[in-house]
């Protein structure tokens, strides 16, 4: 299972341990010309390879150094059970994996460590563990190994975020966590199977079920409340990945020696040191071959681009930046998103008049050097489920206003300045956050955008709002914004709802809708293991946010990376992106 | 003596008090905690959050959150990093050598860059060597320090190569060999150097203007009139006078590189308390965050302490009753 979690998504400087955005510059020529008929899914990731070019011959005993790219070090929890920075995530994709491996669209496939069935009524699960899975210590992986990540993180004395919903579904799970029953019983073990069962079918189960397990034998004497600062997991970490730890240096560094046991067999490399890079220092790393493999940031995708000994890989980010608007509040008690009665974005051809005034494609090229492409939806373009026929808002003022006066949103005093259906004085609060260079530049753009069309708009507080407090904002419901641009980085899972249903408190425009709910309910429906199903709902879910607009999806955008020339078999898609053993170096 | 000791060490009990409500009223006020911030999984129940939350107990109210800290700090324990699932003073303890390490070389490479260029300054002053000097200390003082250092970085780290880019030590070599020390001191160098270059200021200032002003004091006339060679002059007379306030600075220097490290750690990703005060603060790792400001502001009421110490041990004018 890939990163299961949203996440709210920072700017790269901000807090970069989260996300490294990157994009592409494709766009460049091609856009100015045919700026109309541009349609966004001629953006795709096939513009950038994702595949190493080299084809020689690896050498024998080659070493490779890997920039882990940060300007927060890793911490040094190396177990997915508990790490909590991206940077000690990267860290364990070395050495340990999970046991299903996962295609281009993050679903399971039976190529990895374990195959996979579902039953016939889609409760059931089977896992079966192949033969040559071996722990680094000769072990092998067993099915009681999996069973007890669940116990682990089901556990009372569990401190991680990684118990979700969907371990919930599990038979006797939640029975488990309250402490009313000492084992799962929707988890049973025979060996190498272990078969898992469901109290409702669930297709998110093909994406979302955790199937990382935890070295039992190895850690079984040490509490569960202190296996996190163990020296098992943060010093002598056991996994039965393509590589070994050999030696951790706190922080900074870590040094991989090959796992000639790896059950796909033995890795081309002998062996891998990873660094901690400061963003600053990767392109130059790079270029004089400190660095093998690095990711790159947009910011330094100028930089990049000139070198003539690294090639750039490219894919799509999990991730979309988004402009929402305020349309309630979240009751606590009922665990429920609340609409105002009267929304003061209540009228959707004002937020689709919004939506027309602002040209992500001039954003995307000329803020973020061409790096981000304007956004269809809110399902990223990397999955099948993406609604290829919904096209972006294109800009067009001329529309906006227009939607406006239908609306009733005119300007009666002839100020130059819009007035509400009422006409009364109508003032919009924005609120953005700091954090890049362009953050600042990006929400002056959006109010003199909104401006042009007649609308008072005014950035909250007169300033942009840093990561944390501006997330604050958001969660208080504070009545003072009407309108913010965020974006989210989403999960491995299609299924919208953690962002989208009514009972979502991330559900941050608070806005609820009653085909909105059915639609995601049948995403995620018995029948909804029918793929075409699947794709046909989500269509259709899509076609309705892109109507009812209660968000604006503004821009999606590329993740890069270095690769310098003598590397060999990587392969930066998702899904192979951690397949260490297949990568060499020719020199 | 041992009585002023004494009496400043039980100040800084109240002292350190005052700062530990203070720090952690304002750690408290930032917006969000470590939970926030993090990539909280929207599958997960809220109720789930909360339930870490409370566990945690961060969501009593601060005076009893700040009784539950202090009771625990005064005994040693400053609690565990939430971010690092580690005793906070495990997470410190790792890093708190590499920056004592990296103060004490910029320390020392100031020290030998400010002080002969401080005495040539004095000693000529007003000739090209004393401009020059005053010229450089001036750059110095007028250039920040993560420009510079990002400078010394792409030439010596990466244009010419000579010294590591970043990190500690390289991983490949084992602790305890020469091999480890010497990549050790090779990777603080180039660290220490930037700093140094551009904090020679204060130093050659004071002692210029100190042997300048020393150079027309009575009691050196006086020598000069008995015969004494110039260059005795210099060196028992005049210098001994005017190192006096240099000394006295050195507690002050120490306390100010400790906490002065952020910047260059981060920009070299030299692993230290700077780094990890940084990190702490934009992870929301409150238990971090305020150890590491309470060492430094121990560390600084021991550095005055010092200072004055030193002062009255240079300086027999000055007697600490």
């Amino acid at each position: 299972m890939k990163i299961k979690s949203y996440s709210k998504v920072l700017s790269a400087l901000a807090i970069s341990s989260l996300l490294l955005a990157a994009c592409s510059d494709d766009t460049e020529k091609s856009s100015t010309k045919e700026k109309k008929g541009k349609a966004v899914e001629q953006v795709d990731a096939s513009k950038f390879p994702t595949k190493t070019t080299n084809q020689g011959e690896p050498i024998k005993g080659g070493h490779l150094t890997y920039g882990l790219v940060s300007d927060t070090p890793f911490e040094g929890i190396l177990n997915k059970v508990f790490y909590q920075g991206e940077p000690d995530n990267q860290v364990i994709t070395f050495f340990d994996e999970d046991l299903l491996d996962t295609d281009e669209n993050y679903v399971f496939t039976n190529d990895g460590a374990a195959t996979y069935e579902i039953s016939d009524d889609h409760k059931t699960v089977t896992l079966t563990i192949k033969d040559n899975v071996n722990w680094h210590d000769g072990k092998p992986v067993t099915g009681e190994d999996l069973e007890y990540a669940y116990l682990v993180m089901g556990s009372k004395d569990y401190k991680g975020v990684r118990y979700d919903e969907q371990m919930a579904l599990i038979e006797g799970m939640e029975e488990y966590h309250e402490g009313k029953a000492d084992s799962i019983s929707g988890i049973k073990v025979d060996g190498k199977k272990i078969i898992f069962t469901f109290k409702k079918a669930n297709p998110s189960v093909t994406t979302g079920l955790w199937t990382y397990p935890l070295h039992k034998e190895y850690l079984k004497d040490v509490p569960i409340a202190d296996l996190e600062s163990s020296d098992k997991i943060r010093k002598n970490p056991i996994g039965f990945g393509p590589f070994k730890v050999k030696k951790i240096v706190q922080g900074e560094a870590v040094e991989f020696e090959a796992n000639k046991d790896y059950y796909r067999g033995e890795p081309k490399l002998d062996s891998i040191t990873l660094k901690v890079v400061n963003p600053s220092v990767v392109v130059k790393s790079l270029e004089n071959g400190d660095l093998d493999v690095a990711e790159v940031l947009a910011e330094q995708y100028d930089q990049a681009k000139e070198l003539d000994n690294i090639e750039l890989l490219g894919k799509v980010e999990l991730a979309y930046s988004y402009i929402g608007f305020n349309f309630g509040y979240y009751d606590k008690e009922k665990e429920e998103n609340i609409m105002d009665e009267n929304p003061k974005f209540g009228d959707k051809r004002l937020r689709q008049a919004m939506a027309y005034a602002i040209n992500n494609e001039e954003v995307g090229e000329k803020m973020y050097k061409g790096l981000r492409f304007p956004a269809n939806s809110v399902i990223t373009p990397n999955f099948k489920y993406n609604n290829k026929d919904v096209k972006a808002y294109e800009y067009d003022p001329e529309k906006a206003k227009k939607l406006l006066d239908e609306a009733g949103f005119v300007d009666t005093n002839k100020d130059g300045i819009r007035e509400d259906a009422d006409g009364k004085e109508f003032k919009i609060n924005f609120a953005s956050m700091s954090g890049s260079d362009v953050s600042e530049p990006l929400a002056r753009y959006y109010i003199q955008q909104w401006e042009q069309v007649g609308l008072d708009v005014e950035l909250q507080d007169g300033r942009l709002h840093e990561f944390n407090s501006f997330y604050d904002l958001l969660k208080k419901d504070n009545d003072k914004v009407d309108v913010y641009s965020a974006a989210w980085g989403v999960a491995s899972d299609p299924d919208p709802s953690g962002l989208w249903a009514r009972s979502a408190e991330f559900n941050y425009t608070r806005w609820v809708n009653d085909k909105n709910d059915e639609l995601l309910a049948k995403g995620i429906s018995e029948e909804a293991f029918d793929d075409q199903y699947r794709i046909d709902t989500y269509n259709e879910w899509q076609e309705l946010i892109h109507e009812e607009v209660p968000v604006i999806p503004t821009l999606f955008r590329y993740q890069l990376a270095g690769v310098n020339e003598r590397v060999t078999g990587y392969d930066y898609l998702a899904g192979r992106q951690y397949q260490w053993h297949n990568v060499g170096v020719t020199k | 003596m041992w009585k002023f000791i004494l009496r400043r060490l039980l100040v800084m009990i109240p002292q350190l008090f005052l700062l530990s409500i203070i720090v952690f009223m304002m750690a408290k006020a930032m917006p969000g905690d470590a939970l926030s911030g993090q990539e909280i999984n929207p599958r997960a129940n809220p109720a789930e959050l909360d339930r870490i939350r409370e566990e945690l107990g961060l969501n009593d109210p601060w005076y009893q959150q700040y009784l539950r800290w202090a009771s625990n700090a005064v005994q040693g324990d400053f609690g565990i990093s939430y971010t690092h699932k580690t005793p906070v003073m495990d997470v410190i303890e790792d890093r708190l050598w590499n920056t004592v390490f990296l103060a004490l070389v910029t320390l020392i490479f100031t020290y030998m860059l400010a002080i002969p260029l401080g005495i040539l300054s004095g000693r000529y002053n007003d000739t090209w060597v004393d401009k020059t000097v005053t010229g450089y200390s001036y750059v110095g003082f007028g250039t920040p320090i993560f420009i510079f250092a990002l400078i010394m970085l792409f030439i010596f780290g990466f244009a010419l190569d000579w010294f590591p880019s970043g990190g500690s030590v390289d991983s490949k070599v084992d602790e305890g060999t020469f091999a480890y020390v010497v990549s050790k001191i090779n990777h603080l160098i180039l660290p220490a150097l930037s700093t140094a270059l551009i904090a020679t200021t204060s130093t050659i200032q004071y002692l210029r203007n100190e042997i300048i002003d020393n150079k027309i004091k009575d009691f050196v006339r006086t020598a000069r009139s008995k015969g004494v060679p110039e260059s005795k002059v210099y060196s028992r007379h005049i210098l001994r006078n005017s190192f006096l306030p240099i000394a006295a600075f050195l507690g002050y220097e120490i306390t100010g590189l400790i906490g002065g490290a952020v910047i260059i750690e981060t920009i070299f990703s030299y692993p230290g308390l700077g780094q990890l005060f940084l990190s702490s603060v934009s992870l929301r790792d409150f238990s971090v965050v305020t150890a590491i400001v309470m060492m430094t502001g121990f560390a600084t009421l021991l550095g005055t302490l010092l200072s004055d110490i030193i002062l009255s041990a240079v300086d027999p004018r000055i007697r600490i009753e």
